[in-house]
C-alpha cells in the first residue's frame, strides 16, 4: 500500500501525521509526506523579509522525526541504510565476511511542491500511484484547510485512489461502512479492517434494503463480510438502511461515528451521493471520513 | 431443561440467530427445537386437491428442507446437539404459535436484523405471532457474544414479573449481570448515576435477585434519550426488557427497544 499524506503547517496536519504513522505501522505501507506550499524557485532562498529559509521545508522535517518516533529503531521499515560486515553463505558450507548494506524495507518519502495544492496533490497521487490520500482540517468550522476554499473536498470529489480526511482529535468509537453491497472488493474490506484496528473501535456494517428486504446476493455478502470480521475478533454489528432514508442515516451516523463510504465506479453509493453531498457529509461530519475507491 | 424453538428461514437473521442460540446452549440448560415454514403463495391457498396438492406440499417442503439443512450443517460443528427442523407448511405465524401451543415450549427466538427504521421492529411487536405468544421471545438483532447480561426495569410490580421470567430462563447460568433503569430525556446530555444514587425500584429488584442468588454487579441509572440509551446497551450481550403488547410507536420505551442494536430478551407484562 502507498500512501500519500498532505500537510500543512497547522495543527491538523501534525495529528494526521502520528495517525498515519499507526497505520502505516500496522500496514507497513510505502508514505510520502507532501507539503504544499507557494511557487517559489529555490527552496535555500530566504521566503519572507526576516531571512528565514522556507518554513515549510522545517515544518516537514519536523513531520518526518515525528513519524519516526513511532517505530523502535531497529524495527522500523524505514530505517535507512546501514552497512556492516557480515558473513553470508556464498556457497554450501561455504561463508565469506562480505560488507553488506541493508536498505530501508519501506519507503518513506518527504516532498514539497509549489503551486495550486488541488493540483500538486492529485498529480502526486497519480505520479506515485497512491491507494490512499490522507489530510487533515480544522476542527472548527466545516472542515477548512488554512488559506484554501474546500481543499479536503476538492481532493475527496477528485482523487482517483481513496480519501480519508482525519477530523482533529476526535475519538472515534464506531466505524459505519457502506460497502457496495453487490461488488464488494477485499482491497475495501482490507481498508475497513486496518482502520477498526487504527482507532481500536467496532464496526457498524451498513445493509441497504430495498423496502424492508435485502437482495438475496446482498445478503450473502453481508454474511461472508461479518463473518470475515468475526474471525478477526472485529466487534461488528449490522443495520439494515432503506435507500430512500440513506441520506438521513448518513447525516445522524456522521454526528458520532467515522463515516467509511465505498465510492468506486460502479458503486450505488457514487450515484446517491453526487459532489455536493459528498462535501455536506464532509463539512458536517463530526468524526473523520473515509471515502473508499 | 428449557425447551427452546428457533425459528428459521434461510436467510442471515436466521444464521444469525441460530449461532446466537447455539452460544446460549453452552451457559443455559437448553434443548434447541427448529421449525420453519413454507408459506404456500401469496394468497396463502395451496393449487389442487388430493394427489396433486399432496405432491406440490412435498416438493415445497423438500426444497426448503435443503436450504434449512445447509444452514443448520453450518452450525453443527459449533452446535452438535442440534436436529433436524420441523418443517411445515401454511401461514408462518399461525404455524408457529400451534407449535409453541402443541410442544409448550419456553422461549421462543427469531433473528431480525437491526433496522434504522423503527418501522420493522413495531410491526414485529405487533404481529399476530407476538400478540399471541405465550411464552418470552428472543429477537437476536445481531451476533455478539453473551458475556453480560442487562435487566431494564421501569417498576417494581413489573419488575417482579421480569425478574421471575429471567431467573427461570437463567436458572444455574452464570453471567454478569448490571441492573438498568431508564431516565428519558432530550439528547445531548447523556449521564449516569451509579449505585449510591439508585431509585427505589432498583435497589427493590436488586434485592429480590439477591434472596435468588443473582448479585448484580452493578446498577445505575441512565439519563438520555432512547437513541443515546440504546447506544450504550450495545455493550450487552442481551438486554432483557418488559414490554406490553400495547406500546405506542411514539412510547420512549418502545423507541428505546428499537435503537438497542444487541439481541432483546422480551418479557410480556
Amino acid at each position: 500500500m502507498r500512501i500519500l499524506v498532505a500537510v500543512d503547517q497547522h495543527p491538523y496536519s501534525a495529528h494526521v501525521v502520528k495517525d498515519v504513522a499507526k497505520l502505516a505501522g500496522n500496514t507497513w505501507a510505502d508514505v510520502t509526506l507532501l507539503g504544499i506550499g507557494p511557487k517559489m524557485t529555490n527552496i535555500d532562498s530566504p521566503s519572507n523579509k526576516s531571512g528565514e529559509k522556507n518554513p515549510l521545508s522545517k515544518t516537514l522535517q519536523n513531520y518526518r522525526r515525528s513519524f519516526l518516533k513511532h517505530f523502535e529503531k531497529e524495527e522500523s521499515p524505514y530505517e535507512k541504510r546501514t552497512c556492516k560486515h557480515e558473513f553470508i553463505e556464498v556457497k554450501r558450507g561455504i561463508w565469506e565476511e562480505l560488507y553488506v548494506c541493508r536498505g530501508a524495507r519501506k519507503d518513506l518519502k518527504i516532498v514539497l511542491r509549489s503551486g495550486n495544492p488541488v493540483k500538486e496533490i492529485l498529480a502526486q497521487s497519480h505520479e506515485d500511484d497512491s491507494d490512499l490520500i490522507v489530510m487533515g482540517c480544522d476542527k472548527d468550522g466545516d472542515c477548512q484547510w488554512k488559506g484554501t476554499v474546500n481543499l479536503p473536498q476538492k481532493i475527496a470529489n477528485n482523487a482517483a485512489c481513496s480519501v480519508l480526511i482525519i477530523k482533529e482529535e476526535k475519538k472515534i468509537r464506531k466505524i459505519a461502512c457502506c460497502l457496495d453491497q453487490e461488488n464488494i472488493s477485499q482491497k475495501s474490506i482490507e481498508m475497513i479492517n486496518q482502520m477498526v484496528t487504527l482507532y481500536q473501535t467496532e464496526l457498524e456494517i451498513v445493509g441497504l434494503t430495498d423496502g424492508s428486504t435485502l437482495k438475496p446476493l446482498v445478503e450473502k455478502n453481508l454474511d461472508a463480510i461479518l463473518k470475515y470480521y468475526k474471525a478477526r475478533q472485529i466487534k461488528s454489528w449490522i443495520k439494515l438502511v432503506d435507500t430512500t432514508s440513506l441520506e438521513l442515516f448518513i447525516s445522524q451516523e456522521a454526528r458520532r461515528s467515522m463515516m467509511a463510504l465505498w465510492m468506486g465506479g460502479q458503486s450505488i453509493l457514487t450515484k446517491m451521493f453526487p459532489r455536493g453531498k459528498v462535501d455536506k457529509l464532509i463539512q458536517g461530519s463530526k468524526s473523520s471520513v473515509l471515502l473508499l475507491r | 431443561m428449557l425447551r427452546t424453538l428457533v425459528y428459521l428461514d434461510a436467510d442471515l437473521a436466521s444464521s444469525i440467530a441460530l449461532r446466537y442460540a447455539c452460544q446460549l446452549t453452552q451457559v443455559i440448560d437448553m434443548k434447541l427445537h427448529t421449525v420453519h415454514v413454507e408459506e404456500p403463495d401469496n394468497d396463502g391457498y395451496a393449487p389442487g386437491t388430493g394427489w396433486v396438492r399432496r405432491t406440490w406440499e412435498n416438493t415445497m417442503l423438500k426444497t426448503g428442507e435443503l436450504e434449512i439443512a445447509q444452514l443448520i450443517n453450518a452450525e453443527k460443528s459449533s452446535c452438535p446437539k442440534l436436529g433436524a427442523p420441523k418443517m411445515l407448511i401454511g401461514d408462518r405465524e399461525k404455524e408457529i404459535l400451534r407449535e409453541i401451543q402443541r410442544e409448550s415450549y419456553d422461549l421462543f427466538i427469531e433473528g431480525s436484523l437491526h433496522s434504522f427504521s423503527a418501522k420493522k421492529f413495531y410491526d414485529k411487536i405487533h404481529s399476530r405471532l407476538y400478540r399471541l405468544i405465550s411464552c418470552p421471545v428472543i429477537v437476536v438483532k445481531n451476533l455478539v457474544n453473551i458475556d453480560k447480561i442487562a435487566l431494564i426495569v421501569r417498576d417494581e410490580i413489573e419488575s417482579k414479573k421480569l425478574v421471575s421470567i429471567f431467573l427461570k430462563i437463567f436458572k444455574g447460568a452464570k453471567f454478569k449481570l448490571d441492573l438498568i433503569y431508564c431516565e428519558f430525556q432530550e439528547p445531548g446530555k447523556l449521564a449516569f448515576k451509579g449505585k449510591k444514587e439508585a431509585n427505589g425500584t432498583l435497589n427493590a429488584v436488586e434485592e429480590f435477585l439477591m434472596e435468588k442468588q443473582w448479585h448484580p454487579e452493578d446498577c445505575r441509572t441512565i439519563q438520555g434519550s432512547p437513541e443515546e440509551i440504546g447506544d450504550v446497551l450495545r455493550d450487552y450481550g442481551l438486554v432483557v426488557s418488559p414490554l406490553h403488547h400495547s406500546i405506542s410507536k411514539k412510547s420512549y420505551w418502545f423507541q428505546l427497544l428499537s435503537h438497542i442494536p444487541s439481541p432483546i430478551l422480551i418479557c410480556w407484562q
